[in-house]
Parts: C-alpha cells; sequence; structure tokens
C-alpha cells in the first residue's frame, strides 16, 4: 500500500509541475471601464454569469454579497467599486471570476472578459512610481504588459482582496475561538 | 484535498485506527474497574489491542509508544497464559489506563504535528516491575509460568497464505556452536527478523522462548525454519545474524517440496490448542519436556504493512467505515443542490404549456421527489453518533477523580445511545466532562459518614442521562450529594455585587442557582486539583449556548444537584421562519420566535434619544427595525404595514419590525465565508428552496447589539 501511495503522490506532483508549466505566463484579462486588467490563470477557478448576490448588511461597500456556488457560499466583491470607480448597471456582458486566493473563495463581478493572453515575463515592467504613490492602485498593481494596442494592468489578487480584510477575518475566528 | 489525505493516509489511519482501539480498550476497563478480575474475553481483547497499536506504531517507528504497549501486552499474555489467582486488580486497572493515557498524549501530539517524544522509561519501567512481581507471586506457589510473550495466539488455526508466482520458500537450518548461550534466544532474533520479509514462516522448536529448555535442544539438533517470502536468498541470509551459529544450511524448495516440508513441521496438526497447556503441565511436574514437537503454531506474517493490520480488524469493524468529514459536508451540499435542481426541473415554465400530456412526467417526477428526499434523510442521519464515548470519557473522569479524592461513588448511564449530530458531540464534551467533575468533586459529600449521617448510603450516586425529547436532546448529570446551598450562593452574589443589594426573596430558586454560572464565582473555599477557582460555569454555559443550548439547575440541599443540558439534535438544520425586509430575505429561528402581532402606531413609544419601545398588552419591549439597522432600501416603514416579531432569548425579549412572513421550513445552517467580518445580529446564511441566499437572524447577537447601543 505504501509504494502505491508514494506511486500517486510522484505522479500528483508531476502533474502539478505540468500544470504550472502550461499556465505559466497566462492572464486572464477583462476590460473595466477604458482600461483592462489581468490576473495570473492559476488562480482562476471558474467564470460564472452574472447571479442574483444576497447583500449582507453593515460590510465595506466594495463586497456586493453573497453568490451560491453550487452548494458553497461565496463572496463577491465589486472590481469597479474596489479600484473606487463609479458602480455601472450590471449587463448581461457581467460576470464573475472566481478566483481562489489562499483557499479563501472569492467571486470577483468584472464588466466585460476580454481574453486569456499570454504574457511573457520580459514584457511586464513595474508601473511608473513616480507621483502615483498615494494612490490605492499602487497596492494591487503590481505590472503593466503591453498586449497589441492595449496595457493590461497586472493584478495581484492577494493584495487586491485585501490582506487586512483576510487578517481581520482570521483574527476575528481565533477571538471566536477563544471566547 | 485528496492529495493530503493520500499523503498522510498511513499517519491518519494509525491515529483513527488507534484512537478507537484505545476508546475501545477504556470501556472494557472501566465497565470492569468494579469486578475483581478481568475474564478471559476481556483479557484477550486487551491483548489483541495492545498488539495491533504495537504492531502499526512500529510500522511508523513510534518507538516509544512500541515499548509501552509491548511491555502491556507482555502483562496480558502472562495473565492469558498463567490465569494467575490474586492478580491486584485495581493496580491493573491503573497500569492500562496509564498505558492508555501516555499513547493517547502522543496521539495528540501526532495529530497537532510534532513528534511523540514522551518518555516511556518510567512506565516500561513500572511495567516491568509490575510483571515480575506478579510472577514472583505466583511462583512462590511453583507455579511454573510461561515466561514471555510468544507474539502469537496460540489457538488460532493456520491458513497458508497465499503464494504469490514470485514467493521464494526456502529451508533454513541454523546449527549454534555448542558453548553457545541462550540459543533460543539467538533464535527467536533470526525468527524476529525474518518475520520482516517473509509471508510464511515455520519453526522447530516451535516453542522456542516460552522454553528455556529448547535452548538445548536447538544446540543438538540445530535450529529449523521454514520460510516463503518474496525476498531474494541474499537478502533473507543478511537478515540472520550468524555470529555464534556454526552453521547455516540455506536450501531453496520447490513449491511442491516446500508443501511436503509443511508436514514435517507440522502443519497438517490442526488442534494446537491443546499443546500450550500440555506443556504448562509437562513444566510443572519438572520433567524434561519431550523432544519438540513439530511446530504447533506459526508465526503470522504481521507487520508487513498497514493494510494487513487493517484487513486482521476487517470482521471487527465490517459494518463501519470511516469517511472524511469534509466529503460528507461536500455530499450534503452537492444533495442540497439537487433538490434544489429537481424543483427547478419540475416546475419549469416550459411544462406549463397549456395541452401538455404530462402524465407519465408526473409518475416520473414523482418518483424522483421520493428518492431525492430519502437522499436528504439519509445524509442527515450520517451525521448523528451515538453518545457512548462521550459517556464513556465520563466513566473515566469519576473513576479518575473519584479514586483521587478517595470518595466512593457509583456512575449510572442511562440512554447512552442517543444520537446527536457530530458537531454538537465535539461541542458538549468539554462542558459535560465539567459538570461530572464538579459533581464529584463538590457534589458528593467529603466523608461517607456526612452521607449517612442524613439517611443516604455512605456509596455516592451520580447519574449520567441522555435523552431525547421534542427535538431537542438533555443530557443530564445527576448527584445524590450535599446539593447547593441557596443562602450561601446568595451571600456570595451579595459579595461580589453582582445583586444590588436586592432580598433574597426576590430571587427564584432557579435564579440563585444560576449564580453559579456567573463568571469568578465559586462558593468552594479553597481551590482543588480539579474545581474551585471559579473559572468553569462560566465557560460552560457559554459554550452551551454557542451551539444555542442552555443549562438547567435544580437542587434540593442535602438531597442532591441536577444540571441538564438541553440541546439541540442538531446544529446543521435548524426549523425556521423565512421573512422578507426590503429585497432580502432573512430566517429567523422557530423556537426563538414568541408571537407575531400587527400594532399601531399608537404602541409605539419615542424617546426623544430616539430610542423606540413598544408596548403590547402592558409590557415594554425594545424595538428594532432591521430595515434601518441594515440600511436596506425599499421596505415598510409604517408601523401598520409591517409584522411584529417577538423574539425571546434566555429570558429577554425584543421586537424587530419585518415587511413580510414568506414560509416556514427547516434549513440548512452554512457559516458566512470568513472573508466577510462578522455581522453583529447575524449567525449565519442558508439557501431558500429556489437556490436564493437568505441571511440567519442571531436573537442573542440581535439582543447584545442593542444594549451595547443603550
Amino acid at each position: 500500500m505504501a509504494e502505491e501511495l508514494l506511486k500517486k503522490e510522484e505522479t500528483d506532483e508531476t502533474e502539478e509541475l505540468l500544470e504550472e508549466d502550461t499556465q505559466k505566463g497566462m492572464f486572464m484579462t477583462f476590460q473595466t471601464g477604458k482600461e483592462f486588467f489581468g490576473i495570473s490563470i492559476s488562480y482562476v477557478n471558474e467564470i460564472i454569469a452574472m447571479q442574483p448576490i444576497a447583500a449582507i448588511p453593515e460590510v465595506d461597500d466594495y463586497i456586493k454579497g453573497l453568490i451560491n456556488l453550487r452548494g458553497k457560499i461565496i463572496p463577491v466583491i465589486d472590481v469597479r467599486v474596489r479600484f473606487k470607480l463609479e458602480p455601472c448597471e450590471y449587463t448581461d456582458r457581467t460576470c464573475i471570476i472566481v478566483i481562489d486566493v489562499k483557499s479563501t473563495m472569492i467571486g470577483l463581478i468584472v464588466e466585460r472578459l476580454a481574453d486569456v493572453d499570454t504574457i511573457a515575463e520580459d514584457s511586464i515592467v513595474p508601473p511608473p512610481s513616480l507621483g502615483r504613490k498615494e494612490h490605492e492602485h499602487n497596492k494591487y498593481v503590481y505590472g503593466l504588459a503591453r498586449t497589441g494596442d492595449t496595457v493590461t494592468l497586472l493584478l495581484d489578487p492577494e493584495k487586491l482582496i485585501k490582506q487586512d480584510d483576510i487578517a481581520a477575518a482570521m483574527e476575528d475566528i481565533r477571538k471566536e475561538e477563544q471566547s | 484535498m485528496a492529495e493530503e489525505f493520500n499523503t498522510d493516509s498511513m499517519l491518519d489511519m494509525f491515529l483513527y485506527e488507534s484512537g478507537q482501539l484505545l476508546e475501545k480498550l477504556e470501556g472494557i476497563i472501566l465497565e470492569k474497574q468494579d469486578a475483581d478480575c478481568f475474564d478471559d474475553t476481556d483479557i484477550n481483547e486487551i491483548f489483541r489491542v495492545m498488539h495491533t497499536i504495537k504492531g502499526s506504531s512500529g510500522v511508523l517507528m513510534y518507538e516509544n509508544i512500541t515499548k509501552v504497549t509491548h511491555k502491556l501486552e507482555d502483562v496480558f499474555y502472562y495473565l492469558r497464559e498463567s490465569h494467575p489467582d490474586d492478580v491486584p486488580h485495581m493496580e491493573l486497572v491503573e497500569k492500562v489506563l496509564a498505558v492508555s493515557d501516555f499513547v493517547t498524549g502522543e496521539l495528540d501530539k501526532l495529530k497537532s504535528g510534532d513528534t511523540p517524544d514522551g518518555d516511556e522509561k518510567q512506565l516500561v519501567e513500572e511495567l516491568d516491575e509490575f510483571l515480575s512481581r506478579l510472577k514472583g507471586e505466583i511462583k512462590k506457589q511453583g507455579i511454573e509460568m510461561p515466561q514471555a510473550n510468544r507474539h502469537v495466539e496460540p489457538t488460532q488455526f493456520y491458513i497458508t497464505p497465499v503464494a504469490g508466482d514470485d514467493s521464494h520458500f526456502y529451508r533454513i537450518s541454523i546449527h549454534y556452536r555448542s558453548d553457545t548461550q541462550m540459543s533460543n534466544l539467538r533464535a527467536y532474533s533470526a525468527t524476529y527478523a525474518l518475520k520482516e520479509v517473509a509471508e510464511d514462516l515455520l519453526y522447530t522448536p516451535d516453542d522456542i522462548l516460552s522454553n528455556e529448555a529448547s535452548a538445548d535442544v536447538i544446540v543438538a539438533e540445530g535450529f529449523h525454519m521454514l520460510l516463503q517470502t518474496k525476498s531474494s536468498k541474499e537478502e533473507v541470509i543478511s537478515l540472520i545474524d550468524s555470529s555464534e551459529a556454526e552453521e547455516i544450511n540455506f536450501d531453496e524448495l520447490t513449491k511442491e517440496e516446500y508443501g511436503s516440508a509443511l508436514g514435517e513441521f507440522g502443519r497438517e496438526e490442526a488442534a494446537p490448542a491443546a499443546a500450550p497447556a500440555a506443556a504448562a503441565k509437562d513444566e510443572a511436574k519438572e520433567t524434561k519436556p519431550d523432544k519438540p514437537k513439530p511446530g504447533d503454531y506459526v508465526v503470522k506474517t504481521k507487520e508487513a504493512g498497514k493494510g494487513k493490520t487493517l484487513a486482521k480488524n476487517q470482521p471487527k469493524q465490517q459494518s463501519i467505515i470511516s469517511v472524511n468529514v469534509e466529503k460528507m459536508d461536500s455530499l450534503m451540499d452537492l444533495i442540497g443542490e439537487l433538490v434544489i435542481a429537481e424543483a427547478v426541473v419540475l416546475q419549469n415554465p416550459d411544462l406549463k404549456v397549456p395541452g401538455l400530456e404530462l402524465s407519465n412526467f408526473q409518475k416520473a417526477s414523482g418518483q424522483l421527489s421520493k428518492i431525492t428526499t430519502e437522499l436528504q434523510e439519509v445524509i442527515m442521519s450520517m451525521r448523528m453518533m451515538p453518545l457512548t464515548n462521550v459517556f464513556q470519557k465520563m466513566r473515566r473522569i469519576v473513576f479518575d477523580v473519584s479514586r483521587k479524592l478517595g470518595k466512593d461513588i457509583e456512575l449510572e448511564v442511562i440512554g447512552e445511545n442517543t444520537e446527536v449530530d457530530k458537531n454538537i458531540i465535539e461541542h458538549i464534551t468539554d462542558p459535560l466532562m465539567h459538570l461530572v467533575r464538579n459533581s464529584v468533586d463538590h457534589g458528593i459529600e467529603e466523608n461517607a459518614e456526612d452521607r449517612t449521617a442524613v439517611g443516604k448510603p455512605a456509596k455516592g450516586k451520580i447519574t449520567l442521562e441522555a435523552k431525547n425529547e421534542g427535538g431537542k436532546v438533555y443530557i443530564s448529570v445527576k448527584d445524590d450529594g450535599k446539593g447547593l446551598n441557596k443562602d450561601k450562593l446568595y451571600q456570595k452574589a451579595l459579595e461580589k455585587g453582582v445583586i444590588e443589594n436586592k432580598p433574597m426573596s426576590e430571587f427564584t430558586d432557579k435564579e440563585i442557582f444560576r449564580f453559579i454560572t456567573l463568571p469568578g464565582f465559586s462558593t468552594k473555599e479553597e481551590v482543588t486539583e480539579y474545581s474551585g477557582r471559579g473559572v468553569g460555569m462560566d465557560v460552560v454555559v457559554k459554550n452551551i449556548q454557542t451551539i444555542s443550548g442552555r443549562l438547567d439547575i435544580t437542587s434540593v440541599e442535602f438531597e442532591g444537584s441536577e444540571m441538564t443540558l438541553v440541546i439541540p439534535l442538531t446544529l446543521a438544520i435548524i426549523n425556521g421562519i423565512v421573512v422578507q425586509v426590503g429585497n432580502s430575505p432573512f430566517v429567523i429561528e422557530t423556537a426563538s420566535i414568541k408571537e407575531f402581532v400587527r400594532v399601531g402606531e399608537d404602541s409605539l413609544i419615542h424617546e426623544p434619544s430616539g430610542e423606540e419601545y413598544i408596548v403590547l398588552r402592558g409590557e415594554c419591549y425594545p424595538f428594532i427595525r432591521l430595515n434601518e439597522k441594515y440600511d436596506l432600501p425599499d421596505s415598510v416603514d409604517k408601523i401598520e404595514e409591517g409584522i411584529i416579531v417577538v423574539l425571546e432569548h434566555e429570558g429577554s425579549q425584543v421586537c424587530v419590525l419585518i415587511d413580510k412572513l414568506l414560509q416556514e421550513q427547516e434549513i440548512v445552517v452554512k457559516p458566512i465565508p470568513s472573508y466577510v467580518r462578522k455581522v453583529k445580529g447575524l449567525s449565519g446564511c442558508t439557501q431558500l428552496g429556489d437556490g436564493s441566499i437568505a441571511l440567519i437572524l442571531d436573537i442573542a447577537g440581535l439582543l447584545m447589539h442593542d444594549g451595547e447601543r443603550r
């Protein structure tokens, strides 16, 4: 049995490696306003159509509420509101990208999906920092990439869902456990 | 998830299995704690448990566990073989419990990812000492006894392991030098080494460990083994310690030769049970044992892997498989989805086209609904577990604490088969433990004289009872001890300043008893190892409240007290009423709703500060507008148009304004994802029949929030 296990582990590992390889440099891009954004595809679990959202009271405005993903209840955040842009009407092009960040599942509401692009690592440049330091943007845009005529802003999902949110959540849980 | 499970599955299996075995062990021990001795079945069972744990911990290289269990196995082996008469039963029980505790401790370390590094030496020494004392006593009576664990159960009948195509067969004969000391032990170490690789191993003389005289035989005639293995000749040779050997003969046999050789080793004798007894008799007569009879028993090929140990256990645990809870949960989620999907199909608008002939469809869909309903029931029942294990822990506590405190206490357990949701069991174990400990420590009188003086039997009695009534489970801990002293409690409460000098007559008995659940409240003058620090009862109550249960206390001074935990059957499903405020549905647990009323503006009292109250039948209640509190648009503002729900929790009430009632249904409670910060007044969320999500109102949270605001 032990040998079997070992073998299984090995294949798992190689599979993982392969998967990582094919996903490397691939980005899911979406459009919000005029700008294009990209998220590394390794974070993306799936894309679903807009769904009815159950609002939760007393939370930050960009947390739109909860959706039911095949029995799993996950929070969704509106990327536009997160970027401090005016919220827009949801249309049938609006969709939800379900991402998995450190095993927290979160839905991102985006205006419209663009494409899945391969972006070479050397074409990614860090965002110009001059005079933008005070901007919120700096936090979760970690790089710019030029694809064709457009510039894609690459997002760091971990920062996008805001670390301190998770930290605070963990804190709350911890407190609860103690009490 | 799958990968995680696989990587650690050996360890997981070990932990799970050993845990189960230890529980079983404690069960046996505590059941027999008051008996004078263990009967044969128990001894065999304990022996088997120790043997299995030893085997599997050996495979996983947890040496300290192996050593300790091995020692206890020795003790029980001795008990089983020699049936000594005057075993100090209580001491034996303590030894077994000590080992069980040790192993449990090590398993806990493993569970939390640490290495099991507990020091086994002391325990091993104690066991050694105990065993030799046992033997010593017997010796005085002039009866010989077998010396050590043979690793074999003599009464088993042998079934030849199926030889694979790649199995080799060897006949190995070892001749030791004539001056070799303890050649039987050397032979034993050879068989022990070979067991690692053996599929089958026979040897003669067979009683090398139990019979010292076999050493002479081995020196004179050599030690012969028959081995069936997958290993090559070289591997086998390397395993045998050849230091004292004069000559090792090593013949490879064919399968047929092997079969006939088995005969020489006495395999066809299928009545080995008589042998040890006969041998013992021989020894007692001080006669030289006969020429060793060809092997009456064989070493089973164990320890080759976890799988085999498991297979051995199968017959006993056949009807139970362990399933990862996550898998269960996802199965439950999926079944929930299935029910919703079913509704979507069966009530599909496409079916509403007039003039459709649907009778076959209706029949089929009826069948489908039946199956899904049943599925739901089954999955719910799978989460239910009997309280047996929890109660067993309580037995252990009563046993330990009462012995340490020197009180004579009898524990009666009623209804341990009552089934409760698994999550709830996890939550009640600690509180229950505390209550039981309290009963033993505080409840029962210090001295038996105090008891007999008031006409009670000298032996204290604690009753642990569980019953299932009206969707709730009642678990009570009842003692016939001194009971609670109301005056003392009242005085203490005054001192602590928890009551503002109100006279005692203003409190009901229940209220006074409830003082003991306040933080820092202990009437016990001195702190003992077990209780008296006043942390505890408040924690008990808090823990019980988190699973929406409560603690009832009744007590009569000098007659005893009874603490009853009232808990819901399951956490996962509650009976709720779905209401709507604005566009959002909310769920309120049915049990906490007192009534629904419509009132007019005239029942509303406005305070200058903005607070509002509602007067109902002359009583004044705090009032919460959910739409304002949670900032919900499009909702009813006028009190006449909405509905007032009167909610009750722990004796305090609150009125909540909602728009309308939607339905009553059983709902599956799910936590709000941790990413979303905790919102006061919401305890979770759920899916409604149409797949939409409703938030569950937490009455305690609402009340608390309201209190803080004031």
